[in-house]
């Protein structure tokens, strides 16, 4: 896919990661975890990486957060997000490029949802300069299980079937 | 059709081993210290210390400053927010905290509540003959 559809097809992928977000921003948080998402839009991201490449998933994530943070319009999110993405994209770029023969895409997107916790935790304790913080990250990690699960298995739904529809129209 | 590969299942087990047990380290760790403190820190620097005392229970403590503001109570030997206008509310929502290690964030307002122990703050151990 080359030019003008990988352009509309990429800005697609934006904004659907957008809508995405927004739908899980009006999601109500589940009580034994605050802070806890359930990382739709890395769907999107995940996607990308697969059908493109790890530039164009750069890309759209990092425009995801940009546009993201006008519709919210809490600045201070950007680099919560903005870390947590492209921390969570090398990593799964790493883990899908190396070692795609050990682990599906659902352990692509648990190692992801891993990371993005992660980045957002350290970005969390160095802005309050409290590493304390640390301590809630367990309880982040066995929830980025379940959600990395689901990510994982739903891209992997999403790959196969846009892998054969591209086929048909694209190339 | 198999979906998930042997490698994604090492993962996982691997990822729940992890989480558990330093989730039972953090937990146990913090126990062994009697006497308490709340830390209110706002922007990294603490701006008041607690020590628990049965005269406070049901005391609230406003916090305002550049960033927001939240309300706090004290309790039996636990405190927590119980107001904010922080658009997503969760330091509200997480309830109580009582042990030590055990912190209240507030990233909107910048604001950090801990609770440590005394004993944390000393360098020097006693001596004993």
């Amino acid at each position: 896919m080359k030019g003008l559809k990988k352009l509309i097809f990429l800005s697609l992928l934006v904004s659907l990661g957008l809508a995405l977000s927004v739908i899980e921003s009006m999601m109500p948080i589940p009580f034994v975890a605050p802070g806890a998402k359930l990382g739709l839009s890395n769907i999107v991201i995940l996607i990308t990486m697969v059908l493109f490449g790890f530039k164009e998933a750069l890309i759209v994530g990092i425009l995801k957060s940009f546009v993201f943070i006008l519709v919210t319009g809490s600045v201070s999110s950007l680099f919560y997000s903005l870390s947590g993405s492209i921390l969570s994209l090398f990593t799964m770029y790493l883990v899908f490029t190396k070692f795609s023969k050990v682990f599906s895409l659902i352990g692509v997107s648990i190692f992801g949802a891993i990371a993005h916790n992660f980045a957002q935790i350290l970005v969390a304790s160095l802005m309050m300069k409290n590493f304390r913080i640390f301590s809630y990250y367990p309880i982040l990690m066995l929830t980025s299980l379940f959600t990395g699960y689901f990510v994982g298995l739903a891209s992997i739904y999403i790959v196969r079937n846009l892998k054969k529809h591209m086929k048909i129209h694209f190339y | 059709m198999n979906i998930l590969t042997k490698g994604d299942k090492y993962l996982i087990i691997l990822i729940i081993v992890i989480s558990l047990v330093s989730l039972f380290y953090t937990k146990n760790s913090a126990f062994n210290v009697d006497e308490k403190y709340i830390s209110i820190q706002v922007d990294g620097k603490e701006i008041k210390r607690i020590i628990f005392d049965k005269k406070l229970i049901g005391k609230t403590i406003p916090i305002k400053t550049e960033f927001g503001y939240n309300l706090i109570e004290i309790g039996d030997e636990k405190v927590r927010v119980i107001e904010a206008d922080c658009p997503d509310q969760l330091d509200v929502k997480q309830g109580y905290i009582s042990k030590t290690g055990e912190i209240i964030v507030c990233l909107p307002n910048r604001l950090v509540i801990e609770i440590k122990g005394i004993k944390d703050e000393r360098d020097v151990d006693y001596i004993s003959h």
